[in-house]
């Protein structure tokens, strides 16, 4: 991997990641920058939660609220689907849909459907769907590759 | 935008590229999504004229003809490919259907009766009653084994799939362990 250290006289401090594909090096450097995001905070009611993203299921977003939900939980997320797909994008989550995005290690099993889609079995017994329009990027996505080039 | 990554550098500038949205995944487009059900049309186009070529070729050596008339196999052609667009976008792609219930043998016997009476009236059979009625049989047998055959796709594809799903997360426990 090449490195490259550039001095700016001002502005903001930037780190710029450039890769071709997500190699295990690339990912650890990412979860290094984003250490501090590998947590979520929501709202349970009116408390606020902090959950770790790994125990997250499926996030989703229902009239114009985001919701997150682990095996036992459902809390409402301050930020919109696509500010979170953003950076869960780089980790193990899926964009499987407008208004979804899925913990890939947390798939139990999954099922081809007529019309390219995909169904997803989570490891709660929750039944969730690939839309056609993102389901070429997933499998891409299982075979190693980013599934965004 | 580079062909990697979502930054570009502009004026000496890293820029964040893309739509802006946040959206880190490529959705098709309107212009992608309508070539890739127009591929599967004409596949499915293809698919149907060939056997139904196949058909009308054993009918024509089977009454001592050898040749085959290119105007009935234009009609063939276009009418499959018409029949594609009235299967998919009218009959919800029954062919390719999860279960072959009632709803779905309903559309194949009026899809069998189309192809039988177009045959019938275009003279593709010399317009021999009982011809057509086998071409009726052939077809809806014909409807069966796509079905069958894309059944038996998906059954593959999910191995693979899950399998593939196995090898990520066997891969993401390992970058774990190793973190």
């Amino acid at each position: 991997m090449k490195y490259t250290l550039e001095r700016i006289p001002e502005g903001e401090d930037e780190v710029i990641l450039r890769y071709c594909q997500m190699t295990p090096e690339v990912e650890r450097i990412w979860n290094l920058l984003h250490g501090n995001q590998r947590r979520l905070t929501g709202w349970k009611g009116k408390t606020r939660v902090v959950v770790d993203v790994d125990k997250i299921l499926y996030i989703e977003s229902v009239d114009s609220r985001t919701y997150a939900y682990t095996s036992e939980d459902v809390f409402a997320v301050d930020d919109t689907l696509n500010k979170l797909g953003q950076f869960l994008n780089a980790v193990n989550f899926f964009r499987c849909s407008k208004s979804m995005i899925i913990n890939i290690d947390k798939v139990q099993s999954l099922k081809s459907l007529p019309s390219n889609r995909i169904e997803a079995v989570m490891c709660n017994g929750e039944h969730v769907m690939i839309s056609r329009t993102y389901a070429s990027d997933f499998r891409k996505r299982l075979k190693g590759g980013r599934g965004d080039e | 935008m580079n062909k990697c990554g979502r930054v570009e550098r502009v004026d000496g500038k890293y820029r964040r590229g893309g739509r802006g949205d946040g959206e880190t995944q490529e959705k098709l487009s309107v212009w992608e999504h309508y070539l890739a059900m127009e591929i599967a049309i004409e596949f499915k186009a293809c698919l149907y004229f060939f056997a139904i070529l196949f058909f009308y070729c054993m009918y024509r050596l089977l009454i001592g003809n050898a040749q085959a008339s290119i105007l009935h196999m234009a009609e063939m052609i276009f009418l499959t490919y018409g029949m594609g667009y009235v299967q998919v976008y009218l009959l919800s792609g029954f062919d390719e259907g999860e279960r072959l219930g009632m709803k779905e043998c309903l559309y194949l016997v009026l899809c069998s009766l189309i192809y039988a009476g177009i045959s019938f009236y275009a003279g593709w059979f010399g317009r021999v009653i009982w011809v057509s009625i086998l071409f009726f049989l052939y077809a809806a047998f014909l409807y069966v084994c796509v079905f069958a055959v894309y059944k038996s796709k998906r059954k593959i594809d999910d191995k693979i799939m899950n399998e593939n799903l196995r090898m990520f997360q066997a891969r993401r426990a390992d970058y774990a362990e190793r973190d």
